[in-house]
């Protein structure tokens, strides 16, 4: 606060400017200096957008403008230099924050993305023979998909509403009632003890809340668990529909005004109701409000390229970016877990629905569709485990692709009652979004159909399409740099797409030829990898493509030197795109490439206050640095005053609650101790969870080793793994070779395996890492210079651009 | 000067202790601070790393009609101390004796001590009431109150609110009594049950700080040292740390 009150200030100028700040929420100013600030809310202000015609009329200009824009001809030179102008200013602007400057850019991309478009389909075409046409035809299909992405994606997240949790009114008396349901079925008790722990610990009012352990697997041990922590076990005698089934049979069996919902792995924090329930009481047309899903482990991608909190893993566009970007247009749909749901509005709509395996979009696509509205609030509330290894994520994502294929199958969201234009689009842009398989694997061998059949699947000179298609790609990558940024890293989502392309590509197209084909298949959490492997099975249809791509590569360099030398542009041109691909899959051997998990329990980094009491009865203050479900890492000043294996009482503390746990010395060393916990009683278990995975602020600081983004560094990043992606496969084929060979054959070569296994160790050091990163960096920099030699003052602006 | 009184109701709270380090780590902060112990168990001397055999103190100074001057010491720890003094069991009679009939004894000689505004005495006390606790309670303009957190303790606090009231109250120049906690084992609930009553009994006059139960408090007085300088990373020394920031409010305000 800037004053402290005072006798002379009777009024208070927060609580005033607070009202007017929440009858504004949606046209909240996000920037806060400049003259083109004013400008721009002069115009979202003015009087005329109230009178149609005068919209009618704006838009009818744009659009004429847009397709002006897009389709004049012009000569490459022309082209070009209209290309280089439109990137500076891109470059330029790039600099100011500000969505008024973010929308230039998105108007600009916009405008390359479809003038390439538009020059694709009606001057690169070779529709007289059957190859060229059928190749040409496929291809530009993949690229008609990824446009339409492209623009339904930068709809959807150009304004994030960033909505702040509306708290609780101050009489407790008003609070409603709230169910905690917590769903399970073949996860084991020690998964799932730590959830209903914390739900527990939940701050509401205990005659007004309930919790629920919905037991689809109707084991003794869970009823016993839920006996003795006080909370109602439920179970029902089939398990039709899985989880909507689980919950529709429990909804039927409690009477709680609001269900909130966590999977078994999901552990809530002691404040979530709070921060989540007041948007309820303000808004009675809420239906739902949906948290974030953060994970406390890290995916397979974070784990088998070592990226843990440093680069943003998949999940964060969605649910730092996109569900914000949703939240504006009322289109937030339902994840299916850490949500609160309103029930009478639930039971309104028939209960979570079960027509599709993605039940939880689907059900709030039926709120929608009855008028009802949802909300996001972007702060983590909750964590849970990520997949434990590539083939269970690729067997979730399997699932999720093949229930929104259903959805925009049985209950197509561009059709039928009840939703506004833009939650259309948002909710199409989500399906749409899974049907990347086909266009992704298109892409990943479309240069292929030139190098092995000579089809010229793009009729044009190759300078010429690099006017045209840098600039769409650019802007593309800028853009989306400048929105994303802090969400996901740049060319990151090639990766993730690359990994699972061919996995969801048949789950897709037969959902949406035929949804009630498939089976629900639920994902495992809670294995340990013991160590590292190349996962052939997951990685097989990456490995033939990137075979593939090699063969294409070695001809490509056959018909530049001899065979088509008469178009060498086009051949290097499509062995460039080669080479991109062969990174990209490089990339995806990396990830295929099991990580060795060190211990069971996954660490979670914190910074509290603990302390410690010695057998001898000195107590010592220290820092807790990590927790994890058996122990907890401490800092203190010398790791010497306490011995290995001696017993110890540890506290940690919660406000100026102390609580002593009773712990083992497993690790002394310089500054840090590790410690087990044994034979913690129940009141204990609960008190630990309290006061680390439940606290309120236990992942605020989830994004402080983030690294910004910046386009270049996510390329060096793709290319880093990709090398390495490229000497795992190396390092695992000739591990399988020698082992198929006879004993002598492995005797002579001991050395090499040695020799890439050090390899391999030494470059998983993060040290190495910065290394290779310098070495790379050094290299694109050089390759700039080379670029840039006109113009010093040109290279001087881009250098302080990227500073 | 700011004369803070250290009281107990019953022994073996750990008073002396807790006077020597709170002292010791308001010294740390950069305040002139003056231990005077009025304990016949005359303990509070050891902690400073003084001589056990030297007898000299405010007892036989007082005796001789001479200057507190002559039996002020300074120790090694940023605090200067004035003993009680090892006296024999004639000598205290007297000495109690003198005190009863000179009510003033103690006001007129804190006021030899010198005038600095910025300086702090701290006084130590036997437990209970006595007629040291009688002197010391008219002139302090502070009183802390050690109690450890057991029944016995709380079961003291009225008699102790008695005192109070009698000596204190009515003064003008008392700016509040405060209770601390020592001893304090989160472990046991019987500990963690007497702090929630005591809170809720004493609200803000219950120091938010506690003081762990620490081996090393005792040890650092076999070493006759303050705990910050024999285990400068023990609990407890960061709970006195803690407190010594407190009090320096309040010393604040009695300064003003």
């Amino acid at each position: 606060m800037s004053s402290a009150p005072s006798d002379n200030n009777p009024v208070n100028p927060a609580g005033e400017q607070r009202e007017d700040r929440r009858s504004r929420l949606r046209g909240q100013s996000r920037y806060k200096f400049g003259k083109l600030n004013e400008y721009a809310t002069a115009i979202l202000e003015w009087h005329g957008w109230e009178h149609n015609y005068w919209r009618i009329a704006v838009i009818l200009v744009v659009l004429v403008l847009f397709v002006f824009s897009m389709s004049v001809p012009m000569s490459l030179a022309f082209q070009s230099v209209y290309a280089a102008i439109l990137f500076a200013i891109s470059m330029f602007i790039r600099r100011y924050t500000g969505t008024l400057f973010t929308l230039v850019m998105v108007v600009f991309s916009v405008g390359q993305s479809s003038r390439y478009l538009y020059w694709r389909m009606t001057e690169t075409l070779v529709l007289d023979n059957w190859v060229d046409g059928t190749f040409g035809i496929i291809l530009l299909l993949a690229e008609i998909y990824a446009w339409m992405v492209l623009l339904l994606g930068y709809v959807q997240t150009i304004w994030p509403l960033k909505r702040k949790p509306e708290p609780m009114p101050e009489d407790t008396a008003l609070w409603p009632s709230v169910d905690i349901y917590i769903t399970t079925y073949d996860e084991p008790l020690r998964v799932v003890s730590p959830t209903v722990l914390a739900a527990l610990a939940i701050d509401w009012p205990r005659d007004r809340l309930n919790i629920y352990l919905l037991d689809d697997g109707r084991r003794e041990e869970f009823r016993e668990f839920a006996e003795s922590v006080g909370i109602t076990h439920l179970t029902r005698d089939n398990n039709f529909h899985a989880k909507a089934g689980n919950i529709n049979a429990a909804l039927a069996k409690t009477s709680g005004e609001y269900v909130a919902i966590f999977d078994c792995d999901h552990i809530p924090a002691r404040s979530f109701l709070q921060m989540t329930m007041g948007w309820f009481l303000r808004d009675q047309k809420l239906g739902m409000i949906q948290t974030p899903h953060h994970f406390l482990s890290p995916d397979p991608f974070e784990r088998n390229l070592g990226t843990f909190r440093r680069v943003p893993n998949e999940g964060e566009l969605f649910y730092g970016l996109i569900q914000d970007g949703n939240d504006l247009w009322n289109a937030t749909f339902f994840c299916g877990s850490c949500a609160v749901i309103r029930r009478s509005i639930l039971l309104d709509i028939g209960g979570v629905a079960v027509e599709t395996v993605t039940e939880d979009a689907h059900t709030a696509l039926k709120m929608h569709r009855m008028g009802y509205t949802t909300a996001y609030i972007s702060i983590p509330q909750a964590a849970g485990l990520a997949t434990e290894s590539l083939s269970a994520h690729v067997g979730q994502r399997i699932r999720w692709a093949r229930g929104m294929a259903q959805i925009f199958r049985v209950d197509n969201p561009l059709f039928g009652k009840g939703l506004s234009l833009m939650q259309r689009l948002c909710y199409s842009n989500a399906m749409l979004h899974f049907f990347y398989g086909l266009p992704r694997v298109i892409f990943l061998t479309a240069p292929l159909s030139y190098l092995f059949f000579q089809a010229h699947i793009i009729n044009a000179e190759a300078l010429l399409i690099a006017a045209y298609a840098i600039p769409h790609l650019a802007h593309a990558n800028l853009t989306n740099s400048r929105m994303q940024g802090t969400h996901r890293h740049s060319f990151w989502a090639e990766l993730y797409e690359s990994t699972l392309a061919w996995y969801i590509l048949r789950p897709t197209l037969v959902a949406l030829i035929d949804p009630k084909f498939g089976k629900f298949n639920v994902t495992a959490k809670g294995g340990l990898i013991e160590k590292e492997f190349l996962d052939w099975q997951i990685g097989a249809p990456y490995l033939i493509m990137l075979g593939l791509n090699i063969a294409g590569l070695l001809t490509g360099f056959v018909r530049l030197f001899w065979w088509n030398s008469f178009e060498a542009q086009t051949v290097i041109l499509n062995i460039i795109w080669t080479v991109y691909n062969l990174v990209l899959l490089g990339a995806t051997m990396a990830v295929a490439t099991e990580a060795k998990q060190v211990r069971a329990n996954h660490r979670v980094n914190c910074n509290q206050k603990a302390m410690l009491k010695l057998n001898s009865g000195s107590r010592v203050v220290c820092r807790a640095s990590d927790y994890s479900e058996g122990g907890l890492g401490l800092t203190m000043p010398d790791a010497g005053m306490v011995s290995l294996h001696s017993e110890v009482r540890v506290s940690l503390f919660m406000g100026v609650r102390e609580f002593v746990f009773p712990a083992r010395v497993v690790f002394a060393r310089d500054t840090e101790v590790g410690v087990e916990f044994e034979g913690l009683s129940l009141q204990q278990q609960m008190d630990l969870v309290q006061c680390t995975l439940a606290r309120a602020d236990a992942w605020l600081d989830w994004t402080d080793n983030r690294v910004v983004d910046r386009p270049m560094r996510g390329l060096q990043e793709i290319l880093f793994h990709s090398m390495k992606g490229f000497q795992h496969l190396w390092h695992h084929l000739l591990t399988r070779v020698s082992t198929t060979l006879p004993q002598g054959a492995e005797d002579k070569k001991p050395g090499k395996d040695v020799f890439y296994h050090t390899l391999s160790k030494k470059m998983t050091g993060a040290g190495q890492q910065e290394t290779m990163m310098h070495r790379l960096n050094g290299f694109v920099q050089k390759g700039r210079a080379v670029l840039l030699k006109s113009g010093d003052s040109l290279r001087a602006r881009l250098a302080r651009g990227r500073a | 000067m700011t004369v803070i009184a250290v009281i107990s109701p019953k022994g073996g709270v750990g008073k002396t202790t807790v006077a020597v380090n709170l002292a010791s780590a308001m010294a740390e902060n950069g305040r002139v601070v003056r231990l005077v112990d009025m304990d016949p168990q005359n303990a509070l001397r050891l902690h400073l790393g003084a001589d056990p055999g030297d007898a000299n103190g405010l007892v036989h100074q007082t005796l001789q009609q001479s200057s507190w001057y002559y039996t002020e010491y300074d120790s090694a720890y940023g605090v200067s101390f004035i003993p009680y003094g090892r006296v024999s069991e004639v000598e205290r009679i007297t000495f109690e004796a003198y005190l009863a009939q000179t009510p003033n004894w103690l006001r007129d000689n804190i006021a030899e001590l010198g005038h600095d505004p910025a300086g702090l005495t701290i006084i130590d006390t036997p437990p209970g009431p006595s007629v040291y606790v009688q002197q010391v309670l008219s002139i302090a303009n502070l009183v802390l109150v050690v109690m450890i957190p057991d029944a016995g303790s709380y079961a003291t606090m009225p008699a102790i609110e008695g005192l109070l009231d009698y000596y204190c109250a009515h003064r003008s120049d008392f700016y509040g009594s405060y209770y601390v906690l020592n001893q304090f084992d989160a472990e046991h609930p019987l500990n963690r049950d007497i702090k929630n009553v005591m809170q809720n009994t004493l609200g803000e006059r219950l120091a938010p700080y506690s003081i762990h139960r620490d081996e090393s408090l005792s040890e650092a007085l076999a070493f006759q040292q303050p705990a910050r300088d024999y285990a400068p990373y023990s609990q407890s020394v960061e709970d006195l740390a803690q407190l010594a920031v407190w009090l320096e409010n309040k010393v604040a305000r009695v300064a003003r």
